[in-house]
């Protein structure tokens, strides 16, 4: 084997494909016949996204030449500067629909947020690996990557950023998981998302999956007082969840989630987008409509069609051909970083790669869930595909590092 | 200890892969079901979000005359529309003026199109005449956001002819109709007398759709793909009818000022040549925007111009009804020819009988020439005695009498044929004797039938004994060059002798040539058969029948007239049913003084109205 390994070619290949299908989208959906409907502003975005594409090609070969080590060693400090623009940006940030995320240097607009996905994994995957036998099994190294993971999380909920503050708490179970935490109690841990999902649904699904939940956890762990935790959660879980729903929540968020289970119930209103995106879907049928021939995409029907909805316009010009496709690809770039992660040496490269995986996972998994009415409408934007330079720039920041720890894995394996 | 580790990070990556495919397996599923499985139900509703069906209204039919005349057609009406959004509300100013409207109430009116729709388009002003519609398009670039509809009504092109009872009028469908027929929206036009209601569904066609595209605001954005495929509406199917608008126009000149009714029979087919009510209503009046006040004039005036009398009104025919009795009597056997009845002046059967009849013997074609009324009394004494009552009934049936003829117009009425059934039911069994059946036999008492019936009746003597169907439409032809010849039936009456009949007519000649009519009834020209009659009224002054037949020997216009409150009718209907023997047969009128005559004559209306 090659001193340095092989260059990844593969993650490269799909990266660039991802981002042209993203271009192409965007282009449909901001410069096709819709045009006419968009005001000027966002007739450009394309072209905005063009320029990131751009910067990101410098980016994701800048990153190529910087040693592998300054990601491990750089971590703690990336991570405190994120932390500082964090807080700057909930002092003296914008406010863009609803969500104080946005910092302005000059001309240039970006989400802190976005960084601090960056560097929050390569912090966690360093205070995991910094000294031997750290394990999630131990309590006070389990808490003290829980609390890497919680800070940002916080922040990011302070911003009033749902979705991204999501993304944050998610990798809490995988990267515990990853680093020994007992299966039983990782399965409780991610026990409240199912349960929560489930509720929204139904009450009784809920019920019905705390109970699952509870009989596999005392089969796996055999644990009288987990199990009893898990039950006990589950159940308040439950309550919780129609107490939210009825009592706590704002008027609008409520809508959305009526949205989701029963669009019909408002079809004016918050029912709306969550009908127009599935028509999208729906209407492109095998073979879709076309490249700029959807209607649902073109009159304007589809909400946000360059960011949170872009895929129902790939949906529905393409088809589920080319949503599959898409889907491919997607699956193609998650499974190659895992394999990288897998044929890894160094734990710290691993976790950052499963890390990434998970955050492009995620994204994708509630971006397609949300605009085909799995989930209800939480915004994220699908990576390398949505219109956004930022993101553009963070995922792909992330993808390089992960490129540049897989072609350099001896280097690093040496270092340890 | 490190090989435990990377067991337990292997396991781990391989739990997250399994996580990852099984969830994008779900996503895929949901593509599946929404791209595949629902693709049917996903699919016409994008396709109903961008594209709006705008309903074409068919043209409605054309109506021609027997002449292939155009009498009923379309015009366009001029709708000014405004889309709010687009609208400059600096204009409103010039709008208003040229429109000649107040720019208060244009202002209203652009109030309630905003309120209405931002995006859409609605009428502000309905129904503009063609030179403010001109001015407008002349101006329209400093009027952003104006726009104009065209839509269509009824135009009449022969100025001087109404026809109203025999093209009838248009309204709005109602709610109900709506409903019950998926042809029409609301708003549409559709006949509610006349030809156009009885031939509605043939002047209709078929409506059209033409495909819009619109986005999410509702903004139009012009058509789909070009039109192609929008379903052009397939206009209405033409009518060419038996009418003579000659003729027509002439009737209804005459019966001006007039109540009473006029029609005319081809005697061969039974097509109507004209018809007539009067008065009647201006049917151009109702072709468009409805004025209210005369919708309500209309309905109110004692004239009842909306009833159509010619084939809605029952009355006795009077002395018109002497041919057909002496057609009855021959058969019967109970006269002949040479049968000779005394007419002191009266019939004595119980009480006296008036006769207006000169005292003298009368045979039959002497009886029909001078109306006796003695030489009928006795006929009918000798029917009703003979017990061949139900038989004159039968007989008289024949004819069309006592039923509805089968006419292709709405509202008519059968009249009433009594028979003993009849009189059993109305005056009740055993109850009614000689005297309610003697008035039947010169046409009165119990026996009423409608100018059509009358019109018929001449016909049928005219044409030698053949029962016929008026009707008015001969001929009606689809858009595709289609067409439908309407021939009713022909059939020979037969129980008649053709000498009975030749001697009916004698006496009908007679009537014209050398008796009491004959001043305004006998032509140069032409050989007129005829026979006049009075209906008594017991409300005011009596009805003036008349019905003729010409030429004599070879029928071509069979026509019965009836005028109300005109006293005789030799002096009242006989010049009327000439005048319109003269126009349809020589082309012309030589005798200005009759006509003068009929346009200056009074009938005495029993009350004033205004009309």
């Amino acid at each position: 084997m090659n001193r340095k390994g092989a260059f990844n070619w593969s993650i490269t290949l799909l990266w660039v494909s991802l981002v042209t299908v993203g271009l192409i989208a965007i282009y449909s959906a901001t410069q096709g016949p819709v045009a006419e409907f968009l005001p000027s502003y966002i007739q450009i975005n394309f072209y905005k996204q063009l320029v990131a594409f751009g910067i990101a090609i410098a980016v994701f070969a800048t990153v190529q030449f910087i040693s592998p080590r300054t990601f491990k060693e750089g971590s703690y400090l990336f991570y405190g500067i994120c932390l500082l623009l964090m807080i700057l940006t909930l002092i003296i940030g914008r406010e863009v629909n609803g969500a104080k995320s946005w910092l302005t240097f000059g001309p240039v607009n970006f989400q802190a947020s976005e960084l601090m996905k960056v560097a929050t994994i390569l912090a966690t995957a360093n205070y995991l690996t910094s000294q031997r036998n750290i394990s999630a099994e131990n309590m006070r190294h389990a808490l003290m990557t829980i609390g890497l993971l919680l800070l940002p999380t916080i922040l990011v909920l302070l911003q009033n950023d749902t979705g991204t503050a999501l993304i944050f708490l998610s990798l809490i179970p995988v990267i515990l998981f990853w680093s020994g935490l007992p299966y039983g109690i990782s399965l409780f841990i991610i026990s409240p998302a199912i349960i929560g999902y489930l509720c929204i649904i139904g009450w009784y699904w809920g019920l019905l999956a705390a109970v699952v939940i509870t009989l596999l956890i005392f089969f796996i762990q055999r644990r009288t007082w987990l199990t009893f935790t898990s039950f006990v959660c589950g159940i308040l879980i439950v309550i919780g969840v129609q107490v939210a729903l009825y009592q706590v929540l704002q008027p609008y968020q409520r809508g959305r989630i009526e949205a989701f289970t029963n669009p019909e119930f408002d079809p004016k209103g918050a029912g709306w987008n969550v009908i127009q995106a599935k028509t999208a879907i729906g209407s492109g049928g095998v073979w879709g409509k076309g490249f700029m021939e959807g209607t649902q995409t073109q009159l304007r029907f589809l909400p946000e069609q360059w960011t949170d909805f872009v895929f129902c316009v790939i949906a529905e010009e393409f088809g589920f051909v080319g949503a599959s496709f898409v889907l491919l690809l997607f699956m193609g770039l998650l499974l190659r970083l895992l394999k990288s992660a897998q044929n890894h040496q160094h734990p710290f490269a691993q976790i950052v790669m499963i890390g990434v995986a998970w955050v492009y996972f995620i994204h994708l998994f509630v971006n397609i869930g949300s605009a085909s009415g799995l989930l209800p409408v939480i915004g994220l934007p699908l990576p390398f595909i949505s219109y956004g330079g930022s993101a553009l720039l963070t995922n792909t920041l992330m993808l390089s590092i992960c490129v540049n720890l897989d072609f350099h894995k001896r280097q690093l394996s040496i270092y340890r | 200890m490190r090989n435990r580790k990377k067991k337990r990070s292997n396991f781990s990556i391989l739990v997250l892969k399994v996580c990852m495919i099984g969830m994008v397996v779900i996503i895929l599923m949901r593509l599946f079901q929404l791209q595949i499985l629902e693709y049917d139900e996903y699919s016409p509703k994008s396709r109903d979000n961008a594209l709006r069906q705008e309903i074409v209204t068919p043209a409605r039919g054309l109506i021609y005359d027997r002449t292939g005349k155009l009498i009923v057609d379309n015009e366009p009406i001029y709708s000014i529309i405004i889309t709010p959004a687009t609208y400059d509300p600096e204009a409103t100013p010039l709008l208003a003026n040229l429109l000649d409207i107040p720019v208060d109430s244009l202002k209203k009116r652009i109030e309630k199109a905003r309120a209405y729709s931002w995006q859409r388009s609605s009428r502000i002003f309905t129904e503009i005449d063609f030179k403010t519609f001109s001015a407008i398009q002349e101006n329209i670039w400093q009027l952003p956001g104006i726009g104009h509809q065209i839509e269509s009504k009824r135009h009449y092109p022969v100025d001087s002819l109404r026809a109203s009872h025999l093209f009838g009028y248009l309204r709005e469908v109602s709610e109900q109709e709506y409903l019950q027929s998926n042809k029409y929206n609301l708003g549409d036009k559709i006949g509610k007398s006349g030809l156009e209601s009885i031939y509605n569904s043939q002047l209709w066609g078929e409506q059209g759709v033409d495909y819009t595209l619109v986005n999410a605001m509702g903004q139009s954005l012009g058509s789909y793909k070009n039109g192609a495929s929008d379903e052009p509406p397939v206009k209405g199917q033409e009518l060419h009818t038996t009418i003579s608008a000659d003729l027509q126009q002439l009737a209804e000149d005459l019966m001006e000022g007039k109540r009473g009714a006029v029609v005319a029979l081809n005697p061969k087919t039974g097509g109507v040549l004209s018809l007539v009510s009067a008065p009647q209503y201006d049917i151009r009046k109702l072709s468009g925007r409805i004025d209210k006040d005369y919708w309500q004039s209309i309905n109110t005036n004692k004239g009842k111009p909306l009833y159509n009398r010619a084939i809605s009104s029952r009355q006795p025919p009077g002395s018109t009804f002497k041919p057909l009795m002496a057609l009855i009597g021959l058969e019967l056997g109970i006269i002949t020819p040479q049968t000779e009845v005394y007419n002191p002046g009266y019939y004595l059967r119980g009480r006296r009988y008036g006769d207006h009849a000169d005292v003298g013997t009368y045979r039959l074609r002497k009886a029909i020439q001078h109306s006796s009324n003695t030489y009928f009394f006795w006929m009918m004494d000798k029917i009703a005695t003979g017990g061949y009552l139900n038989r004159w009934h039968d007989m008289a049936a024949d004819f069309g009498l006592g039923s509805k003829t089968g006419i292709d117009l709405p509202y008519e009425v059968a009249g009433i044929l009594p028979d003993s059934a009849y009189f059993n039911r109305v005056i009740g069994k055993n109850q009614w004797g000689l005297g309610d059946v003697l008035n039947l036999g010169i046409g009165q008492g119990y026996l009423s039938v409608s100018p059509l019936q009358m019109a018929l009746v001449t016909a049928e003597i005219a044409n030698d004994g053949y029962r016929v169907r008026p009707h008015i439409v001969q001929q009606i032809k689809k858009e595709n060059g289609d067409v439908v010849q309407i021939e009713p039936p022909r059939k020979k009456i037969e129980w008649l002798d053709q000498k009975d009949i030749d001697v009916v007519k004698e006496g009908m000649r007679l009537v014209v040539s050398d008796g009491s009519s004959s001043y305004y009834t006998d032509l140069d020209s032409v050989a007129v058969a005829g026979k006049t009659g009075t209906a008594q009224n017991p409300h005011g002054e009596d009805h003036g029948w008349f019905v003729a037949f010409a030429p004599y020997d070879d029928p071509q216009i069979a026509i019965a007239v009836l005028m109300e409150n005109s006293g005789y009718g030799s002096i009242s209907a006989a010049p009327v049913a000439s005048l319109l023997i003269e126009k349809y047969l020589t082309g012309k009128i030589d005798r200005p003084y009759v006509y003068n005559y009929v346009k200056d004559f009074k009938p005495k209306l029993p009350e004033t109205e205004n009309e």
